[in-house]
């Protein structure tokens, strides 16, 4: 999405070299006057043998030029009121001097990046030596638009130019990074296939709308003035694309905390109480210890009223999540142990094996340990984390990456917005090199118990609620 | 009998009744019970003391008359406590006439200020309770507690404190209520002096005013009756909602103020802001104003176009800076939104503020301390009214060692303010340790001068918390705060286009 920072800046730019963005101005004389004043100089110059005689620029034709301009400018070649400063040297006779690449410079901006000298840059082959003042200009990949005012002398290397000029040299460099002078060199390097590199011959075709030289000043002027505000502007935009980024996310996290806290459902004297459904799993949880369908787990610490993360109605009850869940760890199967001919049961390996409610079965194993049940929350706890789904096959083997939920008379759903809740937190807390989610973790994890019939409630309001949250984030 | 007796007690006796649904509900059939229990012991008290006092509630609507009963067969209930409380007492008592055999007359006719108090609070009061035998068990339970020992009555005060407190640990009117040390704090910085008069337009369930009469109380000499006299006109103030406005009135009542001075009303509507004058203004003010609140045509239309903001917890700043004396002082609650608030409106009033007023102080209060209500971020302003703002001191107060967060069971206390008071009298920059060099440096105290504040462009979102934690507010909140936010950004981002639309102009 273009910001409208950076529309403003092309446009402001465009203004500028059409002649919109200040008056002409009369007595500041013409660009045509200007034009000839320059030739002379050069001309000058060439008799006197300080500059070597160049080839005549093309004339322009009436259908080259891009646009129109005010009576007091004049359409000419870049470079024929544009010098490029060729002057070849060895490094090793420059090793302090500062050195400007490509990668010292940032696209678009004319911003110079920290760079280093000669000698830290190990520049072996010819470089130019470049005068504080010059424009330097990377010829190599133009289109990344790279230009800067060198504000020092040194050493730039051959892919780039050192240009000197009788103009203003920010209206220059301003001109170099603008629309209309890139889209020229688009065309005239057009039928390049391999490296795009421009030469002075193809930039020897390119045109430049010339002011009046005082003209070009105020035109420099007001563009840095419009720069700045125009930067304020991208502060603020970006953080309003940070704001509207954001919130989808603050609204669920809201909700899901709301719902946590009993405050999107009403509490209702019929639901009973969760202080009377977890001695109902304790009891149940007895049972099934003696039957030999759960293993006895060491009990832990009671809960802190300082661990208690926010109040919650006097009908819930704070537990630990052990105390209403069974949990099993995967184990990995050796590749003797699985099959691909669908023998036996699912063997489910990781979060690629979750695909949102569908699970995908690719392997199968006849001889199954760590099983898990239909109705039972899967949970990646290594390698891709977090991820949830409750089980719709039978019976299934996990590997070491996923855990298996089994809620004692607590509904799984809610059970599953809990923990997706807390999934950051997990990961933050796992304390090995591997990251992932812990065992002792999960189990520890302070759970707000609802009355089941309020369980229920909640789920089905998160499950209406959420949903919006997803088609705001879609919709921006 | 305890807080938590008497409530449990209370919750016991109303969940048995099909007409009293949830904590709102309790409160309201709570809160008239009180209040004519009350009105009924002090107008007891002035029948001694005052020479021909005549209470002003008619005889037979009087709680002497209907709710006490030496023995269970003298007290009325059932069908009968039914009908004279829904269609006799709450009718009567809200100034409508009633039917007696044929004839049709208004028994409260009286228009004195203590009578319309009585009308204006029991005008809109509703019986909830549907079984008769359960409401004489309610009354009766009121009828336990005692007020005719100052130590009792002490006690009942307490009482009634403590289930404000815990209405708003439930969530219910847990805008009405600000903790206790926080308005204890801030009241003992704007120093209210006997003799004069403290202001809170939004005044909730009086936690300002109760704090204010309890600072002056301590200037009252023993003995000292013109004193005493002095605090009955020490406290006035306003309030538009009817539950907080008896809430309000009764802890008024229960703190020894014969007639509260308290309007019934918007405050924001109550005039046109430039005519506030003479005994409009007061010595000091002291509010709390609630957040997300929408401002009303009729808030709008009384306010001049350039202070006309949206919300209404602004247009209480430009109330509050209005309706102070020349010299008088002042303290404000208010979040975040508008410290760092940008839009025309909210830079309009804090200007007003900064010119009309020096606001010397502003203490940014920890996130949770309003919790479980809300989770807001709040800051305290104080203000001086009569000379403008040349420098502003920022004090970020941090949450104390050994709390994570505060809440229901761990709640602010005054003596986590120490810090604060040590400050405030001997004010000095506090730098923030740095665990990160590169880091910017931050400061947990600073003065700031009002150069430095317009050129923020009068943001005053200064030593603020360094790290943010990320605190989940309610979905009402992150909705609220989404907007205000986007609202700031937007009208930052039109401000800027202007200049630079402004700039293009220029050729």
């Amino acid at each position: 999405m273009e910001s409208i920072s950076q529309e403003l800046r092309q446009s402001v730019l465009q203004a500028a070299i059409q002649g919109k963005l200040v008056e002409q101005r009369p007595e500041e004389g013409t660009a045509e006057d200007l034009y000839k004043q320059i030739q002379a100089e050069k001309q000058a110059l060439i008799k006197a043998g300080k500059l070597k005689k160049e080839k005549p620029l093309l004339a322009i034709a009436e259908e080259e030029k891009p646009f129109d301009i005010p009576e007091s400018w004049k359409w000419v070649r870049f470079l024929s009121v544009v010098n490029i400063a060729t002057n070849l040297v060895q490094p090793t006779g420059y090793p302090d001097y500062k050195h400007i690449a490509p990668d010292n410079i940032e696209k678009g901006t004319g911003k110079l990046l920290p760079c280093k000298t000669v000698a830290e840059d190990n520049v072996a082959s010819a470089n130019h030596f470049f005068v504080e003042g010059q424009i330097i200009y990377s010829k190599i990949r133009p289109l990344l638009r790279k230009a800067v005012i060198a504000p020092f002398n040194g050493l730039c290397s051959a892919d780039m130019y050192p240009l000197r000029t009788k103009l203003d040299s920010q209206y220059i460099l301003h001109y170099l990074l603008s629309d209309a002078f890139n889209h020229q060199i688009a065309d005239v390097m057009s039928n390049r296939v391999k490296m795009p590199k421009i030469n002075q011959e193809e930039m020897s075709k390119v045109l430049l709308p010339l002011p009046p030289l005082t003209e070009q000043r105020r035109i420099v002027n007001r563009v840095k003035e419009l720069m700045a505000l125009i930067d304020n502007l991208e502060k603020i935009e970006n953080e309003l694309r940070a704001l509207h980024q954001a919130f989808p996310g603050d609204m669920k996290a809201a909700l899901l905390q709301a719902a946590m806290q009993g405050r999107l459902t009403k509490q209702l004297p019929e639901d009973g109480t969760a202080q009377d459904l977890y001695k109902e799993i304790q009891t149940e949880k007895l049972a099934m210890v003696a039957a030999g369908k759960l293993k006895k787990e060491k009990s832990l610490p009671e809960i802190d009223d300082d661990e208690k993360p926010f109040d919650i109605p006097d009908n819930w009850t704070w537990v630990r999540l052990n105390s209403v869940i069974s949990l099993l760890s995967g184990s990995d199967l050796t590749p003797e142990k699985y099959n691909a001919q669908s023998n036996g049961i699912p063997y489910i390996t990781g979060a690629s094996n979750i695909d949102g409610p569908d699970l995908i079965i690719n392997r199968w194993t006849t001889s199954p340990n760590n099983i898990a049940h239909e109705g039972d929350l899967l949970l990646t706890c290594k390698g891709t984390v977090g991820k949830t789904h409750i089980l719709k096959e039978k019976d299934v083997h996990i590997a070491r990456q996923i855990m298996a939920i089994t809620p004692i008379m607590v509904d799984t759903l809610y059970v599953q917005y809990f923990i997706e809740n807390q999934v950051e937190a997990l990961k933050a807390k796992a304390k090995s090199m591997i990251p992932g989610i812990e065992r002792e973790n999960v189990l520890k994890l302070i759970f707000p118990l609802p009355p089941l019939a309020e369980q229920h409630r909640i789920v089905e309001r998160l499950n209406l609620l959420l949903p919006l949250c997803d088609t705001m984030q879609s919709s921006l | 009998m305890s807080l938590a007796s008497l409530i449990k007690r209370l919750k016991d006796i109303m969940r048995k009744d099909i007409g009293v649904d949830g904590d709102a509900q309790r409160l309201a059939q709570i809160v008239w019970m009180v209040f004519l229990k009350v009105m009924d012991y002090k107008e007891e008290e002035a029948e001694l003391t005052v020479d021909g006092y005549v209470p002003v509630i008619p005889e037979g609507y009087r709680w002497r008359d209907w709710a006490v009963g030496a023995s269970a067969r003298d007290q009325l209930t059932g069908p009968d406590l039914l009908d004279f409380v829904n269609n006799k007492l709450i009718p009567v008592l809200g100034g409508n006439p009633i039917t007696v055999n044929g004839e049709k007359f208004i028994p409260f006719e009286k228009t004195d200020p203590r009578s319309m108090m009585v009308k204006d609070f029991m005008g809109d009061c509703v019986n909830y309770m549907k079984n008769g035998y359960l409401l004489r068990d309610v009354v009766n339970l009121f009828n336990e507690v005692e007020f005719d020992d100052s130590a009792k009555a002490h006690e009942f005060n307490d009482i009634y404190e403590q289930l404000l407190r815990g209405l708003q640990a439930a969530g219910t009117m847990g805008e009405f209520y600000t903790n206790r040390a926080i308005t204890d704090f801030a009241i003992s910085k704007v120093n209210p002096q006997l003799g004069g008069a403290l202001a809170d337009w939004a005044m909730g369930t009086g936690g300002f005013l109760i704090s204010a009469l309890n600072y002056m109380q301590a200037q009252v000499k023993p003995g000292d009756v013109e004193g005493q006299k002095k605090l009955q006109k020490a406290v006035r103030g306003g309030e538009a909602k009817p539950m907080p406005y008896k809430l309000g009135i009764t802890n008024l009542l229960l703190h020894g103020i014969d007639l509260p001075n308290i309007r019934y009303g918007d405050s924001l509507a109550e005039k046109s802001l430039n005519e506030f004058r003479g005994s409009d203004l007061v010595d000091y003010c002291a509010l709390n104003p609630p957040y997300g609140g929408v401002a009303l045509p009729e808030d709008l239309a009384s306010f001049p176009a350039d202070k006309r903001s949206s919300e209404t917890a602004d247009l209480f700043v430009a109330l509050a800076v209005k309706r102070l004396k020349p010299g008088g002082r002042g303290v404000i609650v208010l979040p975040d939104g508008f410290l760092f608030g940008t839009d025309n409106a909210k830079v309009e009033i804090k200007k007003y503020l900064l010119k009309e007023c020096n606001l010397h102080t502003v203490i940014r209060l920890p996130q949770s301390c309003f919790a479980p209500y809300t989770s807001i971020a709040t800051n305290l302003l104080f203000f001086d009214k009569g000379e403008n703002t040349q420098e502003i001191w920022f004090y970020r107060l941090d949450i104390p060692e050994g709390y994570k967060h505060f809440s229901k069971t761990k709640p602010m206390l005054r003596e986590h303010f120490a810090c604060v008071d040590e400050w405030w009298d001997n004010r000095r920059e506090i730098v923030d340790e740095k665990d990160d060099e590169a880091k910017s440096t931050t400061y947990k105290a600073k003065c700031y001068t009002i150069d430095e504040i317009e050129a923020t462009g009068y943001s005053l979102d200064l030593c603020g918390y360094p790290v943010k934690e990320k605190v989940i507010l309610s979905p009402e909140e992150t909705m609220t705060q989404f907007i205000q936010k986007r609202t700031a950004l937007d009208a930052a981002m039109d401000k800027k286009l202007e200049q630079i639309k402004a700039l293009l102009g220029v050729k």
